[in-house]
This record gives C-alpha cells, sequence and structure tokens, in this order.
C-alpha cells in the first residue's frame, strides 16, 4: 500500500496553460482546469476534444508540452502514474484494466511491490481493508470474487475501489457510464456524490449530456483542444452544451431533451416485410447460448430497432443475420427468400447491407486507401473494369463522388482509412453500404464512440435510408438513439426478445427495465416504484 | 485524444516513407547478413574477402557459372510467386516441395509414355500435366482449410513427406529406368527435354520465369482477384463482410501456388534431370518460402531474393571448394538474413 496518505486532506487541482503535441497535431492549445475538493466535475466535449489527454496528463501518464500541474497549491511533476497515485490521484479507464481471471483483492495487489511469499497473508489483509473501504462508500464489492464473474457495473466498482484503496483524493473516470445500463448509472452517481461530500474532488469525462446535467457541480467544455468554458448545469440548458460542445447548432439535441426524433418529422410508412427471421438460436464464440429463439420481421420504409445491454446477444445477431455465424436453429429470409444457409457474398448480392459494430474490425480495411475501401465490395464487374482489370481511373472517380456526398474528411482518396477518425471511418462504410441497392440494412451500434456532429450525420442516413423505402434493423445499447429512430422496439436480454412496442407507446424508461432484465416490469409498472432488479 | 488517435493523424505522411524504409531496412539486412557470413567464415579459419570473392567468381566469374544460378533461380522464383501472393491471403502454404515433386512426376509421366512426334506438343502436354498435378495437391490443402477449418501448415507441410515418398517409390519400382543398377527413374523421351541456351547452358524456362514476374505483378496490382487476395491478408473479417468468398480464395490460392510449383517440378524434369529422380530438388520448396519473404511479397522483390539466394547457392559451392569454408556456413546466411529481415521489419514498422 501507498505510503504517502497526505492525499486525506481535501486538496484542490489547478492545471495552468497545458499544451499537449502529438508531432504535428495540437491536442491540448493552453488549457486552464480548476478541481475543487467536495465537487463532481464533468469534462464535456466531442471525441478527440483533448478530454482524455487532459485527465492523462493529471494521472502522470505523460506530461505537458507546456503549463503547468498543481495539486493544493504544489506544482507537480509526474514522471508516471504511480507518482500521481502517491499524490492522491487514482484513475479508472474507459476501457478497465483488471486481468479476469484474478480476484478483485489479487487485482488490486497486482502491480504492488513485494516477495511473492508474503502473498498469501498480504492478500488476506488486503481483502479486510478493501471490504471496510467498500463498505465505507457504499460500493458493495465482494474482495473474493473473480472479475469474470462481474458485471460491467461491478467491474467498474472494482476500479473505484481499487483507486480508493490507494488512497485517492482526487478521482477521474473516463467515460464511466458509456457502458453501463440506466440503472447501473443510476447506481454509480450517488456513489460519487457520497465520495465528493467527504472532500474528494470527482472528474468524469463524458459526451453524454444527460449525465452531465442530472450529475455535475460544475461543467468544463472542451471542444478542438481549448476549453471553451466552465459552467454550471444550472446556467445552462442541453442544447447550450451541445452547442458548446460542436461549436454550432444540432438538431440531434431535440432527443436528447426527450423531443422527437430526427426521423420523426415523417411518420413511418411501413409497407411489405422484407427481412423475416424466425427462431433463430445459436451459440457465441465460448459455445454458450448467445440467441434463442429469436423471431421478427422488417418491413420496408421502417426501422425496428432491437434494444439492449452489451453482452445480451447482439454482436451473435448481427452475425448471423448477415451470415458470419453459423446458427443452429431457425430460418432467415429477405423478400421472401430464404437465405439461411447464404454467405455474405449471397446475401449482399440479393440487398441485404450491415453496418458492422466493430468498424474497424469489419467495416474497413485499415492497410487499404479510403478509395479502395469505398469500392471494395463491387470491383471486378462494370464500372470498375471486369475481372481481368480494376479501373482505376473509375475507382478514383466514384471514390471522390462519395468522399463528397457523404462528407468524409480526408486528405485524399488515397489516405489510409486506419488513419481516420471514428467518425469518419463511420462515414465511409456508410458510404460504401448504402451507395449500393439495398432492401434491408443491419445497422449494429451505429453511434457507439462517435461524437455528436458524426452520431446526427449517422441518424439522418438511417432516417433518409428508410424513407427511401430500406427495411432497417438498428441494433443498439445506446437508449437515445432507440428512442429517437425507432418505428418500433424491442428489448433483447439474454439472447430473447423480451419485450416490444410501436412508436407510439414506446417509453423511455420501460425499455430501460426492459434492457435492464425487468421486463415484466416495464410492461405495467412505471420506472420510480420499481425496485431496482438484477443487474446483467 | 488517445495517443493511439494521435499517432494514426500522423500516419499519412508516413505512406510514402514506408517504402523507403523497407528498402533500407532491407538493406541494412542484407549487409549485416554478409557480416555475420563473414564472421562466421573467421571462426571455420578463413579470409572473408578471399571468400567472398571467390563466391562472386564461382557464380558470375563464367557464363556456364551465369547459367548454373539461373538453373537454381528458376524453380526459387516460380515457385516465390506462388507463395508470395498465397501468403499475402494469409494462406500459409508450406508444401510447395511435395507440391513439385507431384508436378515433377506427371510431366515426367507424359513426357516418358506420351507418343506423340512434335516436340512443343509433348513439352507443352508434359507441363499442362505437372501445373494440373501441383495445382491438385495443393487444392487438397485449400479444400481441407476452406470446407474444415484444417489448418493448412500442418497439411501442406505433412503432405510434402506424401508426396515424396509416392514420387520416390514410383522412381524405384513402377518407373524405375530399366536395368537401372541405382535405382535411377526412367528417362523422358529425347524429344520431350528442353532446348538450352547455347554457353549459359539454361533451359528455355528461365523465359518462363522471367514472363510470370510481371504477370505475377500485374495480378497482386491490378486485378480484382488480387486485390481481394489483398483485403483477405489485411482483414479476412472485413473482406468477407464485403463480400469476399474466401473459402473460395483459400482454395484458388492453393491451386495457383500448388500449380507453379508442379510448373517448377515439371520444369525441373524437362530441363535439368531428363528423368524422373529424386535428386530434381533441393529443398526449393522450402528455400522458394524464404525467397517469397524476403523479397516481400513482392513480385520483383522475388526474382531479386531468388537470383540472391541462387547466386549464394551456386557461387557457396565454389567458395567451399576454393577457400575450404565450409558450405553449411554459406548455407546459413541466408537464414541469417531472413533473421535480420525480420528484425528490421520491426524497426521499420516503427512500434
Amino acid at each position: 500500500m501507498n505510503a504517502s496518505r497526505d492525499g486525506t486532506r481535501a486538496r484542490g487541482v489547478s492545471m495552468t496553460g497545458v499544451v499537449k503535441r502529438f508531432g504535428p497535431v495540437t491536442a491540448l492549445g493552453g488549457v486552464d482546469f480548476d478541481l475543487r475538493p467536495g465537487e463532481i466535475h464533468a469534462l464535456l466535449g466531442e471525441n478527440g476534444a483533448g478530454k482524455t489527454t487532459l485527465m492523462n496528463i493529471l494521472y502522470g501518464m505523460f506530461p505537458p508540452d507546456d503549463g503547468t500541474v498543481a495539486i493544493g497549491g504544489r506544482e507537480m511533476r509526474f514522471a508516471s502514474p504511480q507518482d500521481a497515485i502517491a499524490e492522491g490521484v487514482g484513475m479508472v479507464h474507459q476501457h478497465f484494466m483488471l486481468v479476469p481471471t484474478l480476484t478483485v483483492a489479487e487485482n488490486v495487489v497486482l502491480g504492488e511491490r513485494g516477495g511473492p511469499l508474503l502473498r498469501k497473508r498480504h492478500l488476506a489483509a488486503v481483502s479486510k481493508q478493501l471490504a471496510e473501504v467498500a463498505e465505507r462508500y457504499g460500493l458493495d464489492v465482494d474482495p473474493g470474487a473473480r472479475v469474470w464473474q462481474l458485471s460491467v457495473g461491478e467491474q467498474q466498482r472494482v476500479e473505484v475501489l481499487r483507486a480508493l484503496y490507494k488512497g485517492a483524493r482526487i478521482l477521474i473516470l473516463d467515460e464511466p457510464t458509456a457502458t453501463l445500463t440506466p440503472r447501473e448509472t443510476e447506481r454509480l452517481f450517488p456513489k460519487l456524490r457520497a465520495l465528493a461530500a467527504e472532500g474528494a474532488a470527482v472528474v468524469f469525462i463524458t459526451h453524454h449530456l444527460e449525465d452531465v446535467i442530472s450529475w455535475a457541480d460544475r461543467i468544463t467544455v472542451l471542444r478542438h483542444g481549448e476549453r471553451v468554458g466552465t459552467l454550471r448545469p444550472s446556467e445552462s440548458s442541453a442544447s447550450d452544451l451541445a452547442r458548446m460542445m460542436v461549436g454550432r447548432d444540432v438538431r440531434l439535441m431535440q432527443v436528447v431533451a426527450g423531443e422527437r426524433s430526427v426521423s420523426g418529422t415523417k411518420e413511418a410508412r411501413p409497407r411489405e416485410p422484407v427481412l423475416r427471421v424466425e427462431g433463430l438460436r445459436a451459440k457465441g464464440d465460448r459455445g454458450t447460448p448467445a440467441l434463442s429463439d429469436v423471431g421478427f420481421s422488417v418491413a420496408a420504409g421502417e426501422i425496428l430497432a432491437v434494444a439492449g445491454v452489451e453482452g445480451n446477444g447482439q454482436p451473435e445477431l448481427e452475425e448471423v443475420l448477415y451470415g458470419l455465424r453459423a446458427r443452429e436453429a431457425g430460418r432467415v429470409s429477405l423478400d421472401g427468400r430464404d437465405v439461411t444457409y447464404a454467405d455474405p457474398a449471397e446475401r449482399l448480392r440479393l440487398g441485404l447491407g450491415l453496418v458492422p459494430s466493430n468498424r474497424y474490425r469489419r467495416g474497413l480495411i485499415r492497410e487499404l486507401s479510403v478509395a479502395e475501401n469505398l469500392v471494395m465490395d463491387r470491383l471486378g464487374a462494370a464500372p470498375f473494369g471486369s475481372e481481368l482489370r480494376v479501373d482505376r481511373r473509375e475507382v478514383a472517380r466514384q471514390a471522390k463522388e462519395l468522399i463528397e456526398r457523404f462528407s468524409i474528411r480526408v486528405s485524399g482518396p488515397d489516405q489510409l482509412a486506419g488513419t481516420l477518425s471514428g467518425g469518419n471511418a463511420q462515414r465511409l462504410v456508410l458510404a460504401r453500404t448504402l451507395s449500393r441497392e439495398l432492401r434491408c440494412l443491419v445497422a449494429a451500434q451505429p453511434t457507439r464512440g462517435l461524437d455528436v456532429g458524426a452520431i446526427e450525420f449517422v441518424w439522418e442516413q438511417l432516417a433518409a435510408a428508410r424513407d427511401r423505402g430500406l427495411a432497417i434493423l438498428l441494433i443498439s445499447t445506446d437508449l437515445d438513439e432507440v428512442m429517437g429512430m425507432a418505428d418500433r422496439c424491442c428489448v433483447i436480454y439474454r439472447g430473447r426478445l423480451v419485450a416490444q412496442w410501436p412508436r407510439d407507446e414506446l417509453d423511455r424508461e420501460r425499455v430501460g427495465l426492459a434492457m435492464g432484465g425487468a421486463a415484466d416490469r416495464a410492461a405495467a409498472a412505471p420506472v420510480s416504484s420499481a425496485v431496482a432488479s438484477r443487474e446483467s | 485524444m488517445s495517443v493511439s488517435q494521435a499517432a494514426a493523424r500522423l500516419a499519412p505522411p508516413l505512406r510514402l516513407d514506408r517504402r523507403a524504409r523497407a528498402l533500407l531496412a532491407s538493406a541494412g539486412a542484407v549487409l549485416l547478413s554478409l557480416v555475420v557470413g563473414g564472421l562466421l567464415v573467421v571462426i571455420a579459419g578463413g579470409d572473408p574477402v578471399a571468400a567472398y570473392r571467390a563466391l562472386l567468381d564461382g557464380a558470375l566469374g563464367t557464363p556456364y557459372g551465369i547459367g548454373q544460378m539461373l538453373v537454381l533461380a528458376i524453380p526459387l522464383v516460380i515457385i516465390g510467386l506462388g507463395l508470395a501472393l498465397a501468403f499475402r491471403g494469409r494462406v500459409y502454404n508450406i508444401g510447395a516441395e511435395g507440391q513439385l515433386f507431384m508436378g515433377a512426376l506427371a510431366a515426367g509421366v507424359v513426357a516418358i509414355f506420351l507418343p506423340v512426334g512434335f516436340d512443343p506438343l509433348l513439352i507443352g502436354a508434359a507441363t499442362v500435366a505437372g501445373v494440373l498435378a501441383g495445382a491438385a495437391w495443393g487444392g487438397i490443402v485449400g479444400v481441407l482449410r476452406a470446407r474444415w477449418g484444417v489448418n493448412e501448415v500442418i497439411t501442406s507441410l505433412l503432405l510434402n513427406f506424401v508426396a515424396i515418398l509416392i514420387f520416390t517409390y514410383c522412381v524405384r519400382r513402377p518407373l524405375r529406368a530399366p536395368g537401372s543398377p541405382d535405382l535411377q527413374g526412367r528417362s523422358i523421351q529425347p524429344d520431350a527435354a528442353l532446348p538450352a541456351l547455347p554457353d549459359l547452358a539454361v533451359h528455355i524456362g528461365v523465359f518462363l520465369a522471367l514472363l510470370l514476374v510481371p504477370l505475377a505483378a500485374y495480378v497482386i496490382s491490378r486485378t480484382p482477384f488480387g486485390f481481394r487476395v489483398r483485403m483477405l491478408g489485411f482483414n479476412a473479417e472485413a473482406a468477407r463482410t464485403a463480400g469476399v468468398r474466401s473459402g473460395r480464395m483459400v482454395v484458388g490460392l492453393m491451386v495457383i501456388s500448388g500449380g507453379l510449383a508442379g510448373l517448377a517440378g515439371g520444369l525441373q524434369v524437362l530441363g535439368v534431370a531428363e528423368r524422373l529422380d529424386p535428386g530434381i530438388s533441393q529443398g526449393y520448396g522450402f528455400t522458394a518460402i524464404v525467397v517469397a519473404l524476403l523479397g516481400r511479397l513482392n513480385a520483383l522483390g522475388v526474382l531479386l531474393a531468388g537470383l540472391f539466394i541462387a547466386l549464394l547457392q551456386s557461387g557457396g559451392q565454389a567458395m567451399s571448394v576454393i577457400e575450404g569454408v565450409p558450405y553449411a556456413i554459406v548455407l546459413a546466411i541466408p537464414a541469417v538474413f531472413v533473421v535480420f529481415l525480420l528484425i528490421a521489419d520491426r524497426f521499420a514498422r516503427g512500434s
């Protein structure tokens, strides 16, 4: 355990004129940031705004190129996170740094100095202390549990617990709500509030406006490596904040503010069913059942949303529908044609498109150029030459056109796709997929990890595609997205579709409850009366 | 912004740089391996400068020497091209040696028995038979992987032994030269022997090898097939999602690389041994793996790498005879080279 415990005193952080460059890219161009003991401070901004970079500097991951970091009035020069931890700084990363096969206590001890002989006794002592810390902050974690058995929310609590155990009084959380259920999110923030009440300083990085407005004491907005402003939630509205984040008005905010969706301007006019799925059953990668008895149909001109918390069978559903994973039972048909056994190439030919959830692994090929990525599904036929020759001029021409039409920001068509930011990568995937003759589109987590501008673009494209008469299956963990886009919505929980509503019966809290596994309650009771059910 | 995102933004200017760096890495690896080779010569008690001079003299000093080097280079380049293509698609064909022997057997059988009086037709038929046999032998591996997901490294490697044993059996029993005391296979009909260039004493297969280099380059960089191969190699998941039929591609790559190995085997029988003989290959199918990797899976690179290794091998014989340096040391140089190249690659990528 770290010796320095002077972190128990309440101390604030003051960062001034912080500059950080990565080669020619300026990630932070002189940012001021101050954090007071006892507050929850939200750091808000689009992807690439510099939020994580700023916090990584505070956590000692790398030094600033210019500017100062002071804690409790003393200037700090951290050579590594070890130094920062010694000064009472703790960070919970977006991707948890836990070894799944070890217990909670073992994970906490991991990386500490000390001989292996001491470990057993030491471990028992650590477990005891951990239990005490957990008790004190109401963190509800069993130190003896193995990490792989824990839900995402529980793993996050382990990370928080670990930071507190190491004496953190300045706690940084990077995108803490990104993978949590609404219910888990509701549980997280009161704990943070309790911590702050004890004099700790809490920062959380986010681009979810709702979290910010409901839970932050102060909000600092970053844009393109600059601080746009620091304000209190009472002084601002969701749309103000959104404007600050992106520097312009975004229609998207209607959705966040709980109003109608971007697609909602027109009523859906569903027609004949296009994609039909019956009794689908499939296994996951580890051979465990991932989908059971999944059935639905999507009509031309409608968006069917499949909502659900991560890890409830969504990737498997996506893969089975597109022919990338074998199914054990059930049928899939497209335009009345049985495609249960068709490979992706055949489904593609019949007009099924996929916007894959993992866009860097499935959606594009990093090592190829943007132009090559844009046409890679259609080479070998007119107008791109024949099987014997690729007409590279035509490829370049079409690529240019698509880059323009889908406003992909690139230095040129020859830029490697792997260098695109998340938003541009997704624009590329959409450009390729939607420029085909499609009948049905499966869009899996199409806006995950994107910034507000890109999200808006994706939603507009999906809505436009629907209005053109595509049948769209939207698989999403994002409640805002589901609420905004769905013409019909169902919820996937543990590989089953557990609830279904048409658009006019769609209720945010019911969907949230069903996503958390309380489908029965979701049908009847409003969320306030529902007791916390088990976490997924 | 994370570090990796920032790094990614830096990447575009690196694209041109990458080629320069790769070239530099290759050159550095050549130099270092020659230095290490020299050290080995010193340890073996020789004079490295004299040894390298003997090597160059032996390989390039006389027209005949050059010819012998080219004869060695022909199978290496032809097989190397096929392997380069397959490796680009992440199909790791380690069975070129076996495919070569099957090709040699088929070409030999045709060249021995087909009663055609017209040379080009006979040669053509024998060559085609070699290609087909190699392609079929490779295709087995491809089908096993595409259908049942059997690892092609293992099957292709093991099929080498099967092929070599079949070949050896045929040479010793059904196709043994009549009255041969030393278990030689039968000679091919004289009409089936490939003509050779005067002075150099290289069979005309050398032109075929030279022709295949630009053809392979074209296939890799200009055809949809080559493009799909690269897609598959970079990211098989994304390739499948974009409609590439990976199973067919795997079979195709095994058939092509096997066919080229079979072609090389056929040429060995028709142009070099002129009989069925287990000595037609000095492990070319394996050395060609090195050639493909050294050539960075690039057609021109394969040509250069094939010539380089052929030079080391043919000159190395002279080196060991003249300077008394053990031949094993000569053989070690390309191996050392590969190790350095892999290390240099890491540096060139910079991560």
